[in-house]
């Protein structure tokens, strides 16, 4: 699976990509394509260059050959078509021809800034001097392009005599036999210089994708200093120390909330999240979820401390896909999508995140099928995380709950708009089998009508 | 010679049309020859396209831009490859339209060439930029259709507006309807200091206070504007409209009174007919621009596509005497 996949799934990790500063259509198209990679050997040496890059940037961030990279990369085009084009043996236009010129002028002036970096055993370029110069036959050093008067001795002439014609303005016909003349000549030479570049295409290739990877590489680079991002390291379990929802902190910073990072120790089998309403469970999964994601696409990760194994894949049932137009109600989108989860795990080893299974269908049956996906997600080699609010599930999972409504917490006046001062979103073992009963405190500190509250509390306690 | 020397003052230039067919090509060759004899380096590009052998609507003869040595242009890949002259290619922008990338190249040995472009303003912005980047002197828009957009003050510092037989063959109505256009061209625009603070606003309709502050009526679209009545004067008698003033809105505004003073973006956000005007105005209203555009002349084609002939004298004559500004006959002045 690869980013361009990833990012249609419900684990968040869509912001991820979109917060990256890529200069390129070729960067952006690098970056999709990198694969969501289950080998631990190249996933090591991309956070290798990704350390390296990100030494570079933190010490050039402000200085010439960094900015100037940068700029040279925004004015990279991704000329793939064009490439294949050569590649098919298919002469070239003008217009193409020059976008191949000034491909092979960045590529030596990106080397130059990449070497001030200190970066070229990094990020190599190959050489494209030759390229340059078969397409600057008047040695001008700079990327503009026409179809030169050297490349054929009859265009000189030609092109004198269409000036003057076309100066005196009085003789349409001979002007139009040497337009053409010209067209037909500038055709030849087009493809004479395609044939030229022809054995050049690999190496032309290799320049375009080194320098997309440049600045994929460089805006990973960017994103691990913004975000404070940590190298993974691999082991037999999940370990995150102070994780981060990237997307969710930022919202929070932005309307001035308190964002709290959570420590979460998981390993195979299934483990049971509790926790009463707005206590962040379904951020916890989408957190996971996204940390997963970019750690197996050779990111760093938002957290103090990483540590994780590596899955074949994220599988998420999470949110409401509830889709009228399909047919689809919300309980048949989600057992659907459970249901897949189910057989793919008999195959694979899955990082599975399940938010509120069966949640809207009527809780005895629903609490049924509960029981059902811990029992077989138990036996599955997949590390399994469900959140739920249905109580005493059998089964011997793990159970962890978030610690949820303090109401000490803080000094500042309980109401709706600062509720989150008041929880705590930190994690804590649970044996009990219990989950908290505090819907009903919850809606009554969100103002909710007051006869609603007291007569729900009078059927609780009935 | 008439007019170019005016031009020379600006950066930017657009020709637009108050319909097809109005000769903008023709007075496009026009200026180009006389920048060229006065040796002025200019870049030219389009909104949409333009420069076709022949009108794609009415399939009758166009004539083509001609481009002098030296002058830069923006046009789309295929037209490049389709160009009569020798150019050298200088920049390929990477956003690509339906006819390829726009390329920028600067002409070697004149000829025909034909132009296509951006089809936002906020690219044409971009390439006028680049044009003037390039030693540019003057940047030239050719209008494509009836597009107004790119006369916009924001867009061009100063424009030409062509007329014509093709917008009706009865003089009374090509009169009355140029009159209109050149009216709301003319409108008055309003002091620096209310420009400048209405300047910030970015949408809905807004009240202006006494000190020029503008405050949100909270109308985010015309349509909502019904109910609102005499509400949207409690900040005063001034009104900013940020987007296109319609003829929903000034009737809107009509019956609330008079001594409205309703401020338009510009005249390219109207979209009015004279009679909703004339009913606005008559109570005592009035409209204002935030922008006024320059407008350095009007031309006349005084043939129609569908083969009318105007005559040419007596039809420049009755604009020059109801717009009260001097009207070329491009036919005439390209002689």
């Amino acid at each position: 699976m690869r980013i361009k996949e990833l990012i249609k799934g419900d684990a968040g990790f869509q912001h991820v990509v979109d917060n990256m500063e890529l200069m390129s259509a070729a960067g952006r198209r690098k970056m999709l394509d990198t694969e969501f990679s289950t080998d631990a050997a190249w996933l090591d040496g991309e956070w290798n260059r990704l350390d390296e890059a990100i030494a570079a940037v933190r010490e050039y961030k402000y200085k010439k050959p960094y900015i100037d990279l940068r700029h040279c990369l925004m004015c990279l085009h991704d000329l793939r078509g064009t490439l294949a084009s050569l590649a098919n043996h298919t002469p070239l236009n003008e217009v193409e021809l020059f976008e191949v010129k000034n491909l092979a002028q960045l590529c030596r002036t990106a080397a130059g800034s990449i070497d001030g970096l200190g970066l070229t055993a990094l990020l190599p370029l190959p050489n494209l001097d030759d390229v340059f110069a078969l397409l600057d036959p008047d040695h001008t050093g700079i990327a503009n392009f026409y179809i030169y008067d050297s490349y054929d001795p009859r265009l000189a002439p030609l092109r004198k005599e269409l000036s003057a014609l076309q100066i005196a303005g009085n003789d349409p016909e001979r002007i139009a036999a040497l337009l053409a003349e010209q067209n037909e000549i500038q055709s030849e030479v087009c493809v004479s210089l395609s044939d030229k570049l022809v054995p050049w295409t690999p190496t032309i290739s290799e320049a375009l994708e080194q320098m997309a990877y440049t600045d994929f590489l460089l805006a990973k680079a960017e994103l691990a200093i913004a975000w404070n991002l940590t190298r993974p390291v691999l082991g037999e379990h999940i370990e995150y120390k102070s994780l981060i929802n990237p997307r969710l902190k930022k919202r929070n910073e932005s309307t001035g909330l308190r964002y709290q990072p959570v420590d979460i120790t998981i390993g195979h089998g299934v483990t049971l999240i509790t926790g009463a309403n707005m206590a962040g469970k379904t951020v916890l999964l989408k957190s996971i979820g996204t940390a997963q994601c970019m750690v197996q696409c050779g990111f760093h990760a938002p957290a103090e401390k990483v540590e994780t194994m590596l899955f074949d894949g994220v599988a998420t049932s999470i949110g409401d896909d509830q889709d009228e137009m399909n047919g689809l109600s919300s309980y048949a989108a989600e057992i659907i999508k459970i249901s897949d989860i189910v057989k793919r795990s008999r195959t694979e080893h899955l990082l599975v995140l399940i938010d509120e299974p069966a949640r809207t269908t009527n809780p005895t049956e629903g609490k049924a099928i509960v029981q059902a996906v811990i029992g077989m997600m138990q036996q599955a080699s997949s590390a399994t995380l469900i959140t739920t609010h249905y109580g005493q599930l059998g089964g011997d999972c793990r159970r962890l709950r978030v610690r949820g409504f303090v109401e000490d917490m803080s000094d500042m006046p309980l109401n709706p708009r600062n509720i989150n001062l008041f929880i705590d979103y930190s994690l804590t073992e649970d044996s009990s089998g219990e989950v908290p009963h505090e819907a009903l405190r919850i809606a009554s500190i969100l103002g909710c009508d007051k006869e609603l509250i007291d007569k729900a509390t009078g059927y609780v306690n009935k | 010679m008439p007019f170019v020397q005016e031009i020379l003052k600006h950066r930017s230039l657009s020709i637009v049309g108050l319909e097809k067919n109005t000769g903008k090509t023709v007075c496009l060759n026009y200026i180009l020859r006389r920048l060229n004899e006065l040796e002025v380096p200019v870049g030219v590009t389009s909104i949409g396209v333009d420069g076709e052998q022949v009108d794609s609507v009415f399939a009758t003869a166009k004539p083509e831009v001609t481009l002098y040595e030296g002058t830069r242009f923006i046009t789309s890949e295929q037209h490049y490859m389709k160009r009569q002259t020798v150019s050298v290619l200088e920049y390929v922008d990477s956003r690509r339209t339906a006819l390829g990338p726009l390329v920028t190249a600067r002409v070697l040995v004149r000829g025909k060439v034909l132009l296509s472009g951006a089809a936002t303003t906020g690219v044409l912005r971009g390439q006028i930029g680049q044009l003037g980047n390039a030693g540019c002197k003057l940047a030239i828009v050719d209008g494509a259709l009836s597009r107004l957009s790119l006369a916009s003050p924001t867009v061009t510092d100063c424009m030409v507006l062509a007329t014509g037989a093709a917008v009706s063959a009865n003089l009374k109505q090509l009169v009355a309807k140029t009159r209109f256009l050149h009216s709301m061209i003319c409108l008055d625009e309003v002091s620096p200091t209310l420009r400048e603070s209405l300047g910030q606003v970015e949408q809905g309709l807004w009240g202006v206070d006494e000190e020029g502050v503008p405050h949100d009526l909270g109308i985010a679209s015309v349509f909502l504007i019904g109910s609102a009545g005499g509400d949207l004067l409690r900040y005063g008698h001034t009104l900013f409209a940020s987007g296109a003033v319609s003829d929903r809105l000034l009737k809107a505004l009509t019956p609330l009174g008079k001594d409205i003073t309703l401020v338009a973006r510009d005249f390219t956000k109207l979209f009015i007919t004279p009679e909703a005007y004339n009913d606005f105005t008559r109570k005592g209203n009035r409209l204002m621009m935030l922008q006024r555009s320059k407008l350095i002349a009007v031309t006349l084609n005084p043939t129609s596509p569908q083969g009318f002939l105007l005559d040419s004298r007596a039809t420049c004559d009755a604009l020059s005497e109801a717009l009260q500004t001097p009207v070329y006959d491009v036919m005439k002045i390209e002689q």
